[in-house]
């Protein structure tokens, strides 16, 4: 697999778009998989690399395989903060990085689901 | 710590009990060391001073870790365990997606994470006890319908509306859901009286 193939594209930009969600204020981290969470209990995954935390982001991939013309985030927040707001910066979040990542591209649809909170 | 990790060779000459290099079974050495046994031969045999010094080691280390036993005796594990069991629950049963926000927005929370919330704020209700709490999409709205138990000298019609209030509360401060209705059904009466009583007594 090189770094040109679609579905490496795609999956950077599922990385990026989980960095841009996970430095929202109020989200605490992306919803991983049970799978992910035990074994992120037993192994540090590598720093930057996120792994543990993809499972929290969907890509449905516009026509074109550039911009992604539906972008399903599922995050658990932060207590103490409102569920609303933290959904509404991270759909925000998501739409502007994805404006300034492919400019003049199809416009995307962002779903956020709140999946906790702690 | 130690070195008598791997069984030596002929470790089990005697069963399960490993016999230094000198000759002299390890057991008799740590035994000898707990009757404050000074013999000729532990002066001036290094196999045996290094298996003390092991036993010392390992002493040494259990101690610590009941200081540390000891110092984290008050921390409350129930909230960590808690949140654990939270996320399993939330990953094997996580309900359905109801409505955040305005009805036109595309944001939504799962029906167990809000559920979870509304029963709290209920609880903020002296005497009540939040049973079932179905959070239901109506509409881009949703519907709340939560059980109950109620203290049994309690009056109901004021009770259930200090806790649909309290729903209606959190729904919208904690977690920004439009509540189309909150149904309150109260499920059982609570003699909190006969409690406290037996609680006085025991």
């Amino acid at each position: 697999m090189t770094a040109h193939t679609p579905s490496a594209a795609q999956a950077g930009l599922v990385e990026d778009v989980a960095r841009v969600v996970e430095g929202v204020p109020g989200v605490a981290f992306l919803k991983p998989g049970l799978a992910a969470r035990l074994r992120s209990a037993l192994s540090r995954p590598d720093a930057g690399t996120g792994r543990a935390s993809i499972a929290g982001v969907r890509l449905t991939p516009g026509p074109d395989g550039t911009a992604g013309r539906h972008v399903d985030v599922q995050v658990v927040v932060v207590r103490g903060v409102r569920a609303v707001d933290v959904a509404r910066a991270v759909r925000s979040a998501v739409e502007e990085h994805l404006a300034v990542r492919f400019p003049g591209g199809p416009g995307c649809r962002v779903t956020v689901t709140i999946s906790g909170r702690v | 710590m130690t070195t008598h990790t791997d069984p030596p060779e002929g470790a089990h000459a005697d069963g399960d009990d490993e016999r230094l290099p000198c000759g002299r079974p390890l057991s008799q050495v740590w035994d000898d060391r707990e009757r404050r046994t000074d013999t000729p031969h532990l002066a001036g045999c290094p196999h045996c001073q290094g298996a003390v010094r092991d036993l010392e080691q390992l002493e040494t280390a259990v101690r610590g870790l009941r200081e540390e036993t000891r110092e984290t005796s008050a921390y409350d594990a129930e909230p960590l365990t808690r949140r654990v069991m939270d996320l399993v629950r939330l990953e094997l049963r996580p309900g359905c997606p109801v409505p955040l926000g305005d009805p036109a927005e595309d944001l939504w929370i799962m029906e167990t994470v809000a559920a979870r919330a509304l029963r709290s704020a209920a609880e903020t209700v002296e005497g009540v006890r939040a049973g079932s709490c179905r959070v239901v999409d109506a509409a881009g709205a949703v519907a709340v319908r939560l059980d109950i138990h109620a203290p049994a000298n309690a009056g109901l019609r004021q009770l259930a509306e200090r806790v649909r209030q309290r729903v209606r509360e959190a729904a919208d401060r904690e977690l920004g859901m439009v509540t189309a209705s909150v149904d309150i059904r109260v499920t059982d009466l609570v003699d909190t009286r006969a409690e406290g009583r037996e609680g006085d007594t025991a």
